[in-house]
């Protein structure tokens, strides 16, 4: 398993801190920074930046102070006939 | 004679604006791409006799159309024809902006220049890329440069020169993904062979593209070889999906970086880990399992230290000065029914609440700037592993912190967790961490029975309303509510000293709700505290309003070791918990009466039942809008139950150690 699938799993089964993730993983945290930048690419993970108008407007701002991120939902694997279908 | 083109492509925030304005100077304009609103900067530059237009692309990270963005960055590559494409990469995150220089090796282009940039920084950090072998690794040019700085323009316009006067050959390396994918890339790259998409693109990329299911590439394949033979395309994706157990587009990403992995380390070393900042020193600490829950007592006890110290001389201060206003009041006013009213109701009651106005400002102050510093993000992140353990998911540790200002916000905040389940368990939890009109209760209680212990004490009132709310969580996860919970990540801020100003305007927004709630709804609670301590006949005949109601719940109230002053205290707190003080004010009139009429085992039970027993009317209203009467409830009849349960069992535990 690649290193982008070691941290999304991490991610999914709840390990809530890129600094914990990079230590189970042994990698730089700016290297699960960054994978975590690929996955928010990708649509595995959501972040929601700091001072965007989704964060504004967030009820939880108050006690945040910072970027949130969390796992979308997106299913591992999908089959899908309809070629049109895109999720 | 036409100009040549310049494609510059990068990720965000790689310094590709500064590449491009180190390149073009002033020579610029800016418009939008046709059709979309996204941004179109071009600008010239002059080399060598040679006159090239650069064309900033979008910044992104892939280029697949997954946005706006990326598929105009990609259909100017695809389609625009450059007769250069720099691609700007940030040499401190050099994995990650590989992914997209793959992608363009991918797409069949041939004619690229890496603008190494940040290579400064990436010294600082200990990173160190040799250009040279960089550049035979991935078979293109590399220009090692800090746009920032000035450093490498030069070299990068000479490069774009020859790139596009046709001197330099380059190879770009493609990445190569294992059996099973590059089995499906065969297989569709056979079923487009001959067809017209042959001519137009290379037929790996296409392959790669319909493997991470982009939508534009689908519908460009479908109108050439038709919806029967994609769908068997797509078809065969999935059973290979299936095997895998993964999405493709993951595992093509996946794939992808481990390949880039393994190709940086011909030109890429760590020499020397950068110092360790500040922040993960202290998080080193303070997130700790272990250590961090130590320092989370220390640090809120020392809240409780400060508000104290410094609030309850005020708070006395205040006491006695709305004393002395009553006393100095009372003479002025001839009608004994009208003194009673302003004296002992408004003046007692919103007096005795309205002193402890110091306090909730300090309570504020303290929280200001535990946010402000950064520490509250770190008390989310250390306490959603304990969340999660009690069955509540991670993030309603945001809602349960909110809780500790007013309950009302952190109801509504629930609106932020998706899952139906882990709302209604927040929810109905909420409620039992203590908001600031507690605080007022729970540090007058303190104040007054137990001396120089108040910190400690009313520390411990929190900690038993946490512990009760992790555990209701429990109950109420694992019989009431049932379902899985999902995770959240919280990404911690650094450290920072707090705005002074910030922290003050922040504690006055916060804390002047309890002066506008004392003006309202604790003027008029007090009013009816006094008309029903006062009629038919003046409170101690047995016969007033209040007293009959109170000997109505007074036997109940026994179990807990409380009276029926108690009763009715917790009765008006229901309308706003402050009412609890008021009330004991009207009855009482000073705190010495108080004092003299309670033993400390039942100030200490009196704390912790006004803390658990009941959510006050503004947010029942909040759970009955988020959820339904229901839930509301179900909440109320649950919190006066462990209420009950946990006063009885304080005040029997306490009477058998021989504390009453």
């Amino acid at each position: 398993m690649g290193k982008l699938e070691e941290v999304l799993d991490l991610i999914n089964s709840g390990v809530t801190q890129e600094m914990e993730i990079a230590k189970r993983l042994g990698l730089a945290k700016e290297e699960v920074s960054d994978i975590i930048k690929i996955l928010e690419n990708l649509g595995y993970v959501e972040k929601v930046e700091a001072g965007s108008k989704t964060c504004e407007s967030c009820p939880l701002k108050k006690v945040c102070y910072g970027s949130c991120l969390k796992p979308t939902g997106v299913v591992a694997y999908r089959i899908r006939e309809n070629v049109q279908e895109k999720g | 004679m036409a100009m040549k083109v310049v494609a510059l492509a990068g990720n965000p925030n790689v310094g590709k604006t500064t590449v491009f304005n180190s390149l073009t100077g002033m020579r610029q304009h800016v418009g939008n791409w046709p059709g979309v609103t996204v941004e179109k900067k071009e600008g010239v530059f002059e080399y060598k006799g040679e006159k090239f237009l650069v064309v900033d692309l979008p910044g992104t990270y892939s280029l697949t159309a997954h946005s706006i963005d990326e598929l105009v960055a990609r259909n100017f590559l695809l389609n625009g024809n450059p007769d250069v494409v720099v691609n700007v990469v940030d040499a401190t995150s050099l994995l990650r902006n590989l992914l997209l220089t793959m992608e363009i090796f991918e797409m069949g282009l041939k004619n690229v220049v890496i603008a190494l940039n940040k290579i400064d920084l990436a010294e600082k950090k200990g990173i160190r890329i040799d250009p040279l072998k960089m550049s035979k690794a991935l078979g293109v040019p590399v220009v090692a440069m800090s746009a920032k700085e000035g450093i490498g323009i030069e070299e990068l316009k000479d490069k774009i020169y020859e790139m596009a006067q046709g001197r330099i050959k380059t190879n770009p390396v493609v990445p190569r993904y294992d059996p099973e994918v590059e089995r499906e890339i065969e297989h569709i790259t056979n079923s487009l062979k001959g067809t017209k998409l042959e001519r137009r693109y290379p037929l790996r990329w296409l392959a790669i593209k319909l493997l991470q299911r982009d939508d534009e590439v689908m519908k460009l394949v479908l109108r050439h070889i038709g919806e029967e033979r994609l769908r068997e395309i797509m078809t065969h994706i999935g059973e290979a999906e299936a095997r895998y157990g993964r999405a493709m587009d993951l595992i093509i990403a996946s794939q992808k970086y481990e390949f880039i992995d393994r190709l940086t380390h011909e030109f890429m070393s760590y020499v020397g880990k950068e110092k360790e900042s500040l922040t993960d020193q202290l998080d080193r600490i303070l997130i700790h399992p272990v250590y961090g829950f130590i320092a989370l007592a220390m640090v809120f006890y020392a809240v409780f230290k400060f508000i104290f110290a410094l609030g309850l001389p005020l708070q006395e201060w205040l006491d006695g000065l709305f004393a002395s206003f009553g006393e100095w009041l009372a003479p002025q006013i001839a009608n004994e029914t009208l003194r009673g009213l302003l004296v002992d109701g408004i003046i007692g009651g919103v007096g005795s609440v309205l002193s402890f106005f110091p306090l909730v400002f300090l309570l504020f102050f303290a929280l200001s700037i535990l946010e402000d510093v950064g520490y509250m993000a770190r008390v989310a992140a250390l306490m959603e592993g304990i969340m999660r353990k009690f069955g509540l998911p991670g993030k309603s540790v945001i809602p349960l912190v909110l809780g500790l200002g007013c309950n009302v916000p952190a109801v509504m905040a629930t609106r932020t967790l998706e899952d139906e389940r882990e709302r209604l368990v927040t929810m109905l939890v909420s409620p039992f961490i203590p908001c600031s009109a507690r605080l007022s209760v729970i540090s007058f209680l303190a104040g007054a029975f137990f001396g120089s212990n108040h910190s400690i004490v009313a520390l411990s009132v929190y900690l038993i309303a946490i512990l009760v709310a992790l555990l209701s969580a429990w109950l109420v996860g694992r019989f009431v509510v049932k379902g899985e919970e999902s995770p959240f990540v919280i990404e911690l801020p650094e450290y920072l000293i707090p705005s002074w100003k910030t922290v003050v305007t922040h504690s006055w927004e916060r804390s002047k709700e309890f002066v506008k709630k004392a003006g309202t709804i604790i003027l008029l609670g007090a009013i009816a505290i006094w008309y029903l301590s006062n009629y038919p006949v003046e409170i101690g005949s047995g016969k007033s309003y209040a007293e009959k109601l109170g000997y109505l719940f007074e036997p109940y109230m026994r179990l807990m070791g409380l009276d029926w002053k108690a009763a009715v205290s917790l009765l008006f707190g229901i309308i706003a918990k402050e009412n609890v003080i008021s009330t004991y004010g009207v009855i009482y009139g000073t705190t010495e009466a108080i004092k003299n009429a309670m033993t400390p085992l039942q100030a200490y039970v009196l704390a912790v039942v006004t803390t658990l027993y009941i959510p006050c009317i503004a947010t029942i209203g909040a759970i009955r809008a988020e959820s339904n009467w229901k839930w509301a409830l179900f909440t109320t009849a649950y919190m006066i139950a462990v209420a009950s349960i946990v006063g009885i069992l304080i005040w029997h535990a306490g009477v058998a150690l021989g504390l009453a």
